[in-house]
């Protein structure tokens, strides 16, 4: 009898000491898991949300088009252009979006609030996701010298043409750091030229390399084309068949 | 807490398997719709952005014509 009384607390530790480990077990196996599902929600839920609004924009952008509205200054998260870029495909179509917070990157490409409008002398910038939120610039380091850039607005084509930045040290592709804010000045990397500028220049940011946010990778490009959408498509797209929605 | 779970649901084995599907449902809602979203932006590969630490950025002169 002696004997089970001192069994007894023994197996009392047992059993608890058994409890936290199945506990901290279990624990780690859920962390597991949801780390697991945070994955698939960046890689893949998240390009779900950014399609389901691109396409509300493109619907919304197209409807002020036809209503002839245009807006010099666009409010935040509204739809301003549409991009196209041969390079990646007849499929590939992106409405940008007004400004770069996190809330308008996450609907698409987003125009860097006071750079210029499409087609304006100055530095239209764009800032646009490398993966996740159906990553639109995900390629953007394929991106050669020559390739041409079309923006459709409500009534103009405008093509830009990947190249050097001439009269500057902006080349058509550069790895720079994330607070090298000089790559989106209207004249690029000169900082005092601002009212001096003459060329059209585009350019587009984004993180550098893939997964990461230690580089930013920038694309320069020259407006090269300007056609009226009455005219029909501009030589960049020639043969395409636009993709509508 | 699985086990304490499982004890906790009423319903037999066929109930006990329907409210763990919904307890399943209802934590994947709240990870997917307000966890992640909360979460994700805060992860590095997300910036894409250039900025300055309080540079602004001087605009051009061109006036803001329609196109």
């Amino acid at each position: 009898m002696a004997a089970t009384g001192e069994m007894a607390p023994a197996s009392a530790r047992g059993q608890s000491w058994r409890t936290v480990v199945r506990g901290l077990g279990q624990t780690l196996i859920t962390a597991g898991l949801v780390i697991l599902l945070f994955v698939v929600y960046e890689l893949w839920w998240t390009g779900f949300t950014t399609k389901r609004d691109q396409h509300r924009l493109l619907t919304q952008l197209r409807q002020e088009w036809a209503a002839g509205k245009f807006l010099a200054d666009p409010p935040l998260g509204s739809g301003i252009a549409l991009l196209r870029i041969p390079r990646f495909g007849t499929h590939y179509l992106f409405v940008i979006v007004q400004g770069t917070s996190t809330a308008d990157l996450i609907k698409g490409p987003g125009h860097y609030p006071g750079t210029a409008m499409p087609g304006q002398v100055g530095n239209f910038a764009v800032a646009g996701h490398r993966t996740t939120y159906l990553h639109p610039f995900y390629n953007i380091n394929q991106l050669k010298s020559g390739d041409p850039i079309v923006l459709e607005t409500a009534k103009t084509w405008f093509t830009y043409t990947v190249e050097n930045i001439p009269g500057t040290a902006a080349k058509h592709q550069e790895i720079v750091s994330p607070n090298d804010i000089a790559v989106s000045y209207p004249v690029p990397d000169q900082p005092d030229q601002a009212l001096k500028a003459t060329e059209k220049v585009l350019t587009f940011t984004s993180c550098n390399p893939r997964y990461s946010a230690a580089q930013r990778i920038v694309v320069h490009a020259l407006l090269t084309n300007v056609t009226a959408k009455s005219a029909g498509l501009p030589p960049a797209l020639a043969g395409y068949t636009l993709k509508q929605t | 807490m699985y086990t304490w779970i499982w004890r906790r649901i009423p319903g037999g084995i066929p109930g006990k398997l329907f409210g763990c599907l919904v307890l399943l449902f209802a934590v994947l809602v709240l990870l997917f719709l307000v966890v992640f979203p909360w979460a994700g932006p805060k992860l590095p590969f997300n910036h894409v952005t250039v900025d300055g630490p309080s540079t602004p950025r001087p605009t051009s002169s061109a006036p803001a014509v329609p196109n």
